[in-house]
Formats: structure tokens, sequence, C-alpha cells
């Protein structure tokens, strides 16, 4: 691992560029003349592709990418550089695993590869989607841990305010926000009977290091076995805010993600650019941060969601090419157009699911309705994410291709237009979290379509 | 002849050409072509259709901000010979990134996309304490302020913004536009904004009719 001080150093020394040159005349024309180089080409008519030599294409190009172009700190305005001998060096030394949660619950989180049948770790829940009060965020997250008996982590919804009051950064009420997060966390899984799982988005509420560190101390119940997330910026980027994150956590010994969300239209440009890229911010987590596991979320830059065709294909690519060339364990997370309570939430859930698990990688349950919208959530959608997930372990990459392309055209023309769906309060019962008949009539049919693709359910 | 200069200046917008757009206009002014023309013809022309190539995923990012870059030095060259009274003006947009808050792609996009449709835009950038929103506006006398959030935590900068001006009793004299991640209608409406979009085409399609409509 490259001390956080040679990180910072090298932030501090390294060659000095405005931000939007670095974007579009260093960045962006380097991934353009990088996809070409090594004829990496998006192919609509496959989704879920079976090539190796595409996948490992894409990872050449991804240690290009960061050895020409670095890691672009925004607080100094400078690269922070790397040769290709040492992210060679890096990527055949990093951590290879991560011990994630206490007692009954504590399981080992390992990479896996394409079409393996190790079972995909899942990190179930909200997806750090925000809710409007605090006996909502309790109902679901006590949901998640009943209703998802296969959930190795959970994912926390974020707080929108504080007894009323709209949370602010770098305030108190942020972290008063942040702290509330992790207890009420922790008490929720208690009262579902599952204390020892981990919280893997630890502190979904804190955008600043000071929440971040406030809600880190003991008392308030954050374990070294929860999950600990540092952002990449788009597109390869990063700041000493983040940096100093990395600083204190590496010191606490705790599981660090690299966490990133490319973005499909943006500098990276089209499909191809922006698989090199989610595989070069897989890379920049391991050399910045030391992660033990990566989180990628790409975003389509027109729809703000993940299940157009281009990013399945994305999402089946990257997974592809880190899988089969790193060790590092790869999660991958999406966010739906449709809302709640709608089928084609679910058969978002289901053709993403399907590409990247089947493609190596481990999942975490999205966030629903683009994640944009508070309350939006019911335990249906990450159950059911779950279990597909669990379904497409062992899947060849050529089935699982010709089921997401089944899957997709019963949704693809509503994502510029998605249902919104309904939010908590409309459809699960407030007392309980239990969803309603309607929510689980849907489920019940949609996994039934699914199953008659050809997927085996668990249960 | 004169359309074929006005063609080659729309083109070299439309391929974000940051050199040939200026030395284009300058060529134009020389042969006495009237510098509306160049604007409208040209100029703005180009960048309509950029914007349109964008919206349609045809061009991403990158071509748009390389387009936006060469129409602006195009403009400085025209500008000079152009009185302001006969520089069409779609508005005047102030917009950056709430107090707390370093994430400015969309802003970016939204930017643009302005430009593109010929708003003045000035962008103050990320991490904006809440009367710098209010001093810009002051300063360019503009017509929207535009709020962008990306993170649930930051969102209640853009709730500051709006009673900011309520207590200092500047609310009516500027429309207040937000968007960004977390950013929806019901919280626009929560939080007293003007306007609100999902996309950044559609919120200069937004800003448009706000400022038609004279919603002050």
């Amino acid at each position: 691992m490259i001390p956080i001080i040679e990180i910072t150093n090298r932030a501090l020394d390294g060659k000095p560029i405005l931000e939007k040159d670095y974007d579009i005349r260093v960045f962006s024309p380097r991934v353009k003349e990088l996809t070409k180089e090594h004829g990496i080409v998006y192919d609509s008519e496959t989704l879920v592709p079976s090539d190796d030599g595409l996948a490992d294409s894409i990872f050449k190009a991804a240690i290009d990418l960061i050895c020409d172009v670095g890691v672009y700190c925004k607080d100094t305005e400078r690269i922070i550089a790397f040769d290709e001998k040492e992210v060679r060096t890096e990527i055949k030394t990093s951590f290879d695993h991560a011990v994630l949660g206490e007692g009954l619950e504590q399981r080992t989180l390992l990479p896996r590869k394409p079409e393996s049948e190790e079972l995909p770790w899942i990190f179930a829940g909200a997806g750090g989607v925000t809710v409007s009060d605090e006996s909502i965020f309790m109902r679901l997250v006590e949901s998640y841990a009943r209703m998802i008996p296969i959930a190795n982590a959970i994912t926390t919804p974020c707080l929108l305010s504080v007894d009323g009051a709209t949370i602010r950064a770098k305030s108190p009420l942020e972290i008063e926000g942040s702290i509330r997060t992790v207890k009420l966390g922790r008490e929720a899984l208690r009262r579902a009977g599952r204390p020892g799982l981990p919280i893997m988005n630890a502190i979904g509420t804190a955008e600043s290091a000071i929440a971040l560190a406030s809600g880190l101390h003991p008392d308030f119940g954050l374990r070294k076995t929860d999950g600990y997330m540092i952002a990449e910026l788009a597109e390869l980027k990063t700041d000493l805010d983040l940096l100093n994150r990395a600083a204190l956590l590496q010191s606490l010994n705790v599981p660090i993600a690299g966490i990133y969300g490319p973005i499909y239209g943006g500098f990276a440009g089209g499909a191809e650019g922006t698989a090199v890229t989610s595989t070069a911010f897989h890379i920049q987590g391991i050399l910045t941060y030391g992660a033990s596991w990566t989180l990628c979320f790409p975003i389509h830059i027109k729809y703000t969601s993940s299940s157009s065709p281009e990013l399945i294909w994305l999402a089946s690519a990257y997974a592809q090419a880190v899988s089969r060339n790193t060790k590092v364990p790869a999660l991958y997370y999406n966010y739906t157009a449709a809302g709640p309570c709608t089928e084609m939430v679910l058969q978002e859930f289901a053709a993403e699911f399907i590409a990247a698990v089947s493609s190596g990688a481990s999942i975490e349950t999205g966030g629903v309705a683009k994640g944009k919208y508070f309350d939006y959530l019911t335990p249906i959608e990450p159950m059911f994410a779950s279990e597909v997930a669990y379904a497409a372990a062992g899947l060849k990459r050529s089935d699982a291709d010709e089921i997401v392309k089944k899957i997709v055209p019963n949704f693809v023309d509503k994502v510029p237009d998605p249902p919104r769906g309904k939010r908590f309060q409309d459809c699960c019962d407030p007392m309980t979290g239990k969803p309603s008949e309607e929510c689980f009539e849907i489920y019940n049919r949609v996994k039934s379509e699914v199953a008659d693709l050809g997927m085996e359910f668990l249960y | 002849m004169m359309g074929k200069e006005i063609e080659a200046l729309k083109q070299a917008v439309v391929n974000g050409d940051e050199v040939a757009v200026p030395y284009l206009a300058r060529k134009a002014l020389d042969a006495g072509v009237s510098p509306i023309d160049i604007l409208e013809k040209g100029i703005s022309e180009g960048a309509q259709i950029v914007g349109e190539q964008f919206e349609k995923m045809e061009i991403f990012l990158t071509e748009l901000m390389l387009s936006g870059e060469a129409m602006m030095a195009g403009l400085e060259v025209v500008l000079p010979h152009v009185k302001a009274e006969d520089v069409p003006q779609r508005g005047k947009v102030v917009v950056g990134t709430v107090r707390g808050d370093i994430h400015e792609i969309g802003k970016n996009i939204f930017k643009s996309l302005l430009i593109a449709n010929g708003f003045e835009v000035s962008d103050i950038g990320v991490d904006v304490p809440t009367s710098k929103f209010v001093a810009e506006a002051e300063k360019i006398k503009a017509d929207i302020i535009a709020v962008s959030a990306l993170m649930t935590s930051t969102l209640g900068g853009q709730k500051d913004v709006i009673d900011f001006l309520e207590q200092t009793g500047d609310r009516a004299k500027y429309i207040v536009m937000v968007g960004g991640g977390p950013t929806n209608q019901e919280w626009a409406d929560e939080i007293g904004a003007d306007g609100f979009a999902e996309t950044a085409p559609e919120a200069v399609r937004v800003a448009a009719k706000l400022i038609e409509e004279g919603r002050r």
C-alpha cells in the first residue's frame, strides 16, 4: 500500500493544472485515444459479453489511463502521478478480502470471477437514499434485516433532518444526524435479531470529514468490522478532505472502500470510455486509499439512472475487467429509473444484477427511483435484488446475456419517463414496515417471470 | 461569400475549435459581415446545434464544454462591435453549488447549455457561501439564481439561499431555481423555489419559461 503521506506529498508537489484543463484537455482525449488503441467497442447486441480479451483490453487501457493522466487533486490543483511498475505492484500486493460483521454474522468479503459459483456478497438496503423521518428509517432497516436473510451487510438510508431541522453540511445538524444514523441503524438491527450485521455505508449521512470523525466514536456503535467508504470524484479525482478520511481510517485499521460514480456521457464519453474509467477508478481506490473493496455506481448523464443498455454492458464489461485482473472485491450498485411498487423497478434490478454478478461482481442494492425522492423505498426492492443476485451466481455469461436481453425490452422505452411508484408510507405498514399485498403481488409476478427465463432462485 | 464564412464559423463552434472560431469571427468582421449576423447566424446557431446534439447523446460533455469555450472566444471578438441593446439577451443567470458541497458536473452541464442557448452566465463555483449567490446576482443584475446541491446533507443550503433572500427583502428580485442529485419538485415547492428540473436541458427550458413569464 502506498502510504497516505506519500499520496499527500504527490498531491502537494505534483504537476499543476487547472481542473477544467485536466477534464477536457488531458483526461477526456486520452480516454478516447485509449479505447481506440485497445480496440474496445460497445456492442448493443451483446449486453453481457463473454470475451475475456475485451475485459483484459479494458483493464490494460485503465492502467495506461491512470499512468498517463494520474489522479487529480481538486484542492491542490495538481496531479497525483503513478508509474506503471508501481501500479502493477500495488495491484499484485493489494488487499484481497475484508472481514465484516460480528459474531454469528461475521463473514469474509472475497473477490469473485466471471461465471463464478461463489455467491455474491449481498450488501442490501436503502443504498443511502433519503428518508424524511427516523421512524421510517428504523422500520426500513429492521425490515431489511428480517426480510433478506441472505443479506451479508446493511446499507442504511440517510436522514434529511434532525428534529425537524434540515441538515446542513459541516454544521452540528450534520454531526447529530451522522451519530443518529449509526445509533438508529444498530438499534434496528438488534431489534431484527441480527445485531452482528455490519453497516457497510457507515455514517451515510456524513458528508464532511468532521461528521465522519464524530460518528466514528465507539460510544455511538460503529465497529471496526463495519464498512467505511471514501468517495473518488468524477472523473479520476480526489481532494484533501477525502485523503483526510483515508489517513484517519487507515490508522484505525478498518476496511476501506473506494466508491465511484463514473458518468456515461460525461468526460469519459460513451460506454467504452466509461468502462475504462470505471476500471481505472477501481485501481485508483487501491492506489490512493488502500481500498480492500470497491463500489462502482455508474450513472447516465441524461437519465440519472443506470439501467439503459449501454450501462448494462458497461456494468458487465467493467466487472469482468476488474475481477479477472485484480483481487480486490468489486461491488456494483445501480440506480433504477422506476420507483417502489412497480414492475419496472424489479426488472431493472434483475437486468443489471444478472449482468454484474455473472461478470464477477458482488452487489449493493441500489438507489430506487434514481435515489432522488425522499421515502421512495420499501424492503421489497432490495429483497428481490438480493435474490436475483444469488440466482445469478454460476450463470454462464452467454446465458446471462440471453436472459438480460429478454428482460430489458420490458422497460427500456420507459427509462426517459419512468413511473415513480409509491412512498414507504403509501405502501408499507408504518408500524411493522411490512409491504402491502400489492407490493408482494408485483414481486411474485416479476420473480416468476424471471424464473421462467431460466433463473433458479434459492427460495 | 458571407454565407460561406458564417457557415464555417457555425461549423467551428460545433467542432469546439477554440482557435478557429475567433479567427473566423474576425475574418467575417473584416469582410464586412454584420456583427449581429455573425452572432445570430454563426455563433448562436452553432451553439444551438451543439445543445441539440448533446440532448440526443450524439456528443458528450467534453464536446459540449469545448464548444462553449469556442463560443466564448468568438464572443470576445464580436461583442465589442455590437451595441449592447442589439445583443439578443435571453437572461442572466448565477450558477453555483451550495456551501459544503464540492460537486459540479451537473452545474457545469447546465451552465454550458445555458451559454449555448444564449444566456449570460456567472459561474461562482462550488462550496459557495449563501451570501455570495446574492451578491453575485446583485452585481450582474441577474434574472435567475440557480442553486445546485448533490448530497442530502447539503440540500439545506438551497433553502438557506431562499431564506436569505426572504430575510433581506430581496426575494422578489430574483427567480430561484434548484437542481442536483437529491433535489426534486416536492423539495423545490417546500422551500419556495420558483423552478426545478430533473435534467440540465429541461432546466434550460424552465429557465427560459420563467424569465418569459416574468415571475418576479
